[in-house]
């Protein structure tokens, strides 16, 4: 397992510098330098020229690309000329905001769709496995704006039950706090995370169920709750770990279409204003911090599933 | 001037060199100056002022992406928007001159920290008169106030060019001030190195200035002495060191030079993440408000959804109306005055006399053509079916409305209204072969009146590409029925959809020219232009913003007749012949929809002032 673990994570690092150059250079490649954003369209040649010697930008990319890592290494992920922040305080401003509802609704998802999941599976075929599949497929093909927008006109303003709008505190913990402003863009994330891990839940305990252990585990004369808790549950939920693996990069990368529907500042609409704006730092510190979450949760599904299924070995 | 993409909503890029303003009322809010607007273009009306009920906390809504990075009124370009100039550095620094009064691009004089400008030495000298304001710490607003702005936009673009985004090299503020002078505390000399066009000057440099208070600001550390800052040494270190307090957008609120102010606000909080801010009414403002000025709070929102969601649910006392949600007017009509009107600006399809690929750039530079062209365009109908109603007509660079006194009698009226058959007769006279749903072909090359025209060859095609800015839809809506118009004249156009930022960045002569023949049309929005409008800038052949490589030397020679001869109507002279020409097709401009609660009242004209992007509470108050 130590052995494992150690290679896997020299292989990611490596699989990481790989990523970082490629975007560095695709990056670079397409925009080489923000100074006419930062000088202004009318910034003459020579004052462009004078920026760019004056912030390292008219150096080869690779050295660029090697100062951009040293520096990132040192905490220092550049700064947003648009803005006027740095890179690592606009992410410190926002990642816990981000993390809290992305975090929640990919927790209540799962906690919701595994016994979904198994209910529909052992009841498959029958009135409510329909009735769910049904809502699972409506929900599922369901754009995030519209049924954020349609939670927001029932719960908020016709019941007037929930705020319109997430919290606009900038306290993480007063964020959590407030139930009535989080509670509609969670169960936004949630129905709509929940519709899609039901199914590969039902699927996944379907094949369980028509395993031999289950069917031994029947003829034994083990009562059904303990066939399903005992059995059925720790195997059906396996594809379930490479999902909440794939799904950690999320919590961090922000749900865009949320946070504008919700009025809500986090880390996706960051990247997005970024874009719009060209805020080059700001942009590349994202897509290299998504490119480490997505590698770290490979990695963290990979050692997950063999915490949970030991028969799969790890060489 | 600055490009943007058009949008609906406040979201439009504006850098308009002229200040604006609101209507005057006093200190007796009922008694607004409360303008005759045309009703082409406006959308809902403004009620009458109400009788004043009390003050209060009245929250206004800041839309997407306005967050303001710039405190210091000597703006850099990077962080230079409408927002941050006109709602949030106005409410603390008021200019020299404002501008609009009301919805009408005209000075706005009680509002004003100075008397008109008066002009010597041959239109070279300019005396500018203070009136008796004074600074929220009780000093007085002097002429040195304003000299001191001068002198630190000096010092910013001797760091760098974009330090001041109002900046154009050699023209206007500060590179035409040779020297300045104040013979007493309310009289500023400004001389200039030429005569300049009077008009121009007051309208779009004067009225930039941003009189700071130099006996709280002229220091180069927190805790430093005052400093002579017309010691452009002396200058460049003040200069520094308030833009680099304005980079802290953390201290804000807290930091001590903010709080001398001379607008009617002081800034009390500031949430640099969300954008979301406080501002105190300032008991010292010397200008009219109301009897007693209401706290404002700016709520950020993160899109118009957002933004509409509030509306809808009540919490927010001013904001706008997304394009997108006007069909759902009525939603909101029992608790929110509506009222739309243009801004100050035009939209435009601009042609590429670059491309010469089959010949287009020798087909665009025919007169005939980009007339038959416009001829192709349905303005009202474009208004009807796709902006609801909320717009008005523009036929030229100075639009119709909001109404300028620079709007010239060929801009009033459609010179070339929508009709296919007139479009497709002037092509038939000039020697094309017209074929319907086909593509026309040149049949009579030469250079005779009946003839295509100089440098295109016989059997030329009338085929080329138009590139659009998918956003906002109604871009994509009018280009798209263009080329249906023009396909029944044989005009083949092949669509190609794209990005603001990207366009920009690409098909852009001035900046780009090895991309010249990639495009031959494009429509990426429009721009806002200042009070006094001449397309300095835009329509002359060295300009910056000449993105199609327009090229007229009669143009050219209007255009510098605005900026430089005494003529007090040479820019309407300008506007007269460019609409004439045509240089670009001109369309109609979509209108900023503006609510604000039926609880809250105050003069016309403040409400009014909204849809050219002025925020004025300090007018505003609660009826009941």
């Amino acid at each position: 397992m130590t052995a494992y673990l150690i290679r896997r994570v020299i292989t990611s690092i490596v699989v990481l510098i790989g990523v970082s150059i490629v975007i560095f250079f695709l990056l670079h490649t397409i925009y080489p330098s923000p100074a006419q954003d930062v000088l202004g369209a009318k910034a003459t040649n020579a004052a462009v020229n004078a920026w760019n010697k004056a912030n390292g930008f008219d150096r080869p990319w690779i050295l660029q690309y090697l100062s951009y890592i040293g520096n990132a290494l040192h905490g220092n992920l550049g700064y947003s000329y648009k803005l006027n922040q740095s890179v690592a305080a606009l992410f410190r401003e926002r990642w816990a905001r981000s993390f809290y509802l992305s975090g929640m609704s990919l927790l209540l998802s799962v906690l919701l769709a595994i016994p979904l999941g198994i209910y529909q599976a052992v009841r498959r075929n029958s009135l409510s496995d329909n009735a769910m599949t049904t809502v699972a497929f409506i929900l599922y093909a369901m754009p995030v704006f519209f049924l954020a927008l349609i939670l927001i006109q029932a719960f908020a303003l016709s019941l007037h039950i929930f705020s319109y709008e997430a919290s606009q505190s900038t306290s993480v913990w007063a964020v959590m706090a407030d139930w009535h402003a989080m509670t509609l863009p969670i169960a936004t994330l949630t129905l709509i995370s929940v519709a899609g891990y039901s199914r590969y839940m039902r699927s996944s305990a379907m094949d369980a169920l028509a395993q031999d252990y289950i069917k031994a585990a029947r003829a034994k004369g083990l009562p059904e709750r303990l066939v399903l808790f005992r059995h059925l549950v720790r195997n059906a939920c396996l594809p379930m770990v490479t999902l909440i693996g794939l799904s950690i990069p999320v919590l961090l990368a922000g749900n865009l279409i949320t946070e504008q529907v919700f009025n809500y500042q986090g880390l996706g609409l960051l990247f997005y204003n970024s874009l719009g704006n060209v805020d080059y730092d700001v942009l590349i510190a994202y897509t290299l911090i998504g490119a480490t979450l997505v590698i770290v949760g490979n990695l963290v599904a990979d050692i997950a599933l063999t915490v949970a299924d030991p028969r799969i070995r790890l060489a | 001037m600055r490009p943007f993409a058009r949008t609906g909503a406040k979201a439009a890029i504006l850098a308009v060199v002229g200040a604006t303003a609101l209507a005057a009322c006093g200190s007796s809010p009922s008694g607004g100056n409360s303008v005759q607007l045309t009703p082409n273009g406006a959308f809902g009306k403004v009620p009458a002022a109400a009788p004043f009920g009390h003050a209060g906390t009245i929250t206004v809504a800041e839309p997407p992406g306005a967050t303001p990075t710039w405190i210091f009124p000597v703006t850099p370009g990077a962080n230079g928007s409408v927002y941050t100039a006109y709602s949030f550095q106005a409410e603390m620094w008021r200019y020299l001159y404002m501008f609009p009064d009301g919805a009408q691009i005209q000075e706005n004089k009680p509002m004003s920290l100075a008397s008109d400008p008066v002009w010597s030495n041959g239109d070279k000298t300019v005396t500018v008169t203070m009136k008796n304001w004074k600074w929220s710490d009780g000093q007085p607003i002097t002429a040195a106030d304003a000299e001191f702005f001068v002198d630190l936009t000096k010092a910013a673009v001797k760091v760098s060019p974009a330090d001041y985004s109002q900046y154009v090299p050699g023209v206007g503020i500060p590179d035409q001030v040779v020297s300045m002078s104040t013979p007493n505390s309310r009289t500023l000399v400004m001389n200039l190195n030429k005569a300049v066009n009077p008009t121009w000057f007051f309208e779009n440099e004067l009225a930039g200035i941003t009189p700071l208070p130099a006996q709280a600001w002229a220091r180069a550390s927190a805790n430093g002495p005052i400093l002579d800052f017309t010691n452009p040494a002396n200058a460049l270190k003040i200069y520094n060191f308030l833009a680099a307090q304005s980079k802290s957008t953390g201290t804000y609120a807290s930091n001590p030079l903010w709080q001398v102010v001379d607008g009617p606000y002081k800034l009390t909080s500031f949430n640099n993440t969300t954008g979301a801010y406080t501002m105190a009414p300032n008991t010292s403002y010397s200008g009219p408000h109301a009897p007693t000025m209401s706290t404002l709070q700016a709520v950020p929102f993160t899109s118009d959804t957002a933004e509409f969601n509030a509306i809808k649910s009540g919490s927010i006392d001013q904001g706008y109306l997304p394009f997108t949600d006007l069909p759902q007017v009525n939603s909101i009509e029992s608790t929110y005055n509506v009222f739309g009107y243009p801004g100050f600006g035009f939209s435009y399809v601009t042609y590429n006399f670059k491309d010469t690929t089959g010949d287009f750039n020798n087909i665009i530079k025919q007169l005939y053509f980009r007339q038959a062209f416009a001829h192709l365009e349905d303005e009202q109908g474009y208004i009807k079916a796709f902006f609801h109603g909320a717009g008005g007509q523009d036929f030229g660079p100075v639009p119709q409305v909001p109404p300028s006194p620079y709007t010239p009698a060929n801009a009033k009226t459609n010179p070339y209204p929508f009709s296919v058959s007139t479009a497709a007769s002037i092509l038939k006279a000039h020697g094309w072969t017209v074929n319907p749903g086909g593509t026309d072909v040149c049949s009579k090359p030469g250079t005779a009146s009946n003839e295509c025209g100089s440098g295109i060859p016989a059997g030329t095609k009338l085929a080329f590409n138009l590139i659009w800015n998918t956003s906002p839809a109604i871009i994509g809506q009018q280009i798209t029925d263009l080329v249906d118009q023009a396909k029944k004249v044989g005009i083949n156009i092949t669509l190609k959809s794209d990005n603001f930022n990207h366009m920009i960045a690409t098909y852009y002569d001035v900046a780009q020219p090895k991309n010249d023949n990639l495009w031959a049309m494009e429509d990426f929005g429009g721009f806002s232009i200042a009070s006094y409008p001449t397309m300095n800038g835009i329509f002359n052949s060295t300009g910056t913003y000449d993105i199609g490589g327009y090229a007229n030397p009669e143009a050219d020679k209007l255009i510098a007749a605005s900026t430089t001869s005494s003529n007090p109507a040479a820019v309407k002279a300008e506007a007269a012949y460019l609409t004439q020409q045509q240089p670009s097709l001109f369309q109609p401009s979509v209108d900023n929809i503006e609510v604000w609660k039926k609880t809250i009242s105050g003069p016309p004209a403040s409400f009014e002032s909204l849809t050219q992007y002025q925020l004025s509470p300090e007018f505003w108050y609660f009826t009941k």
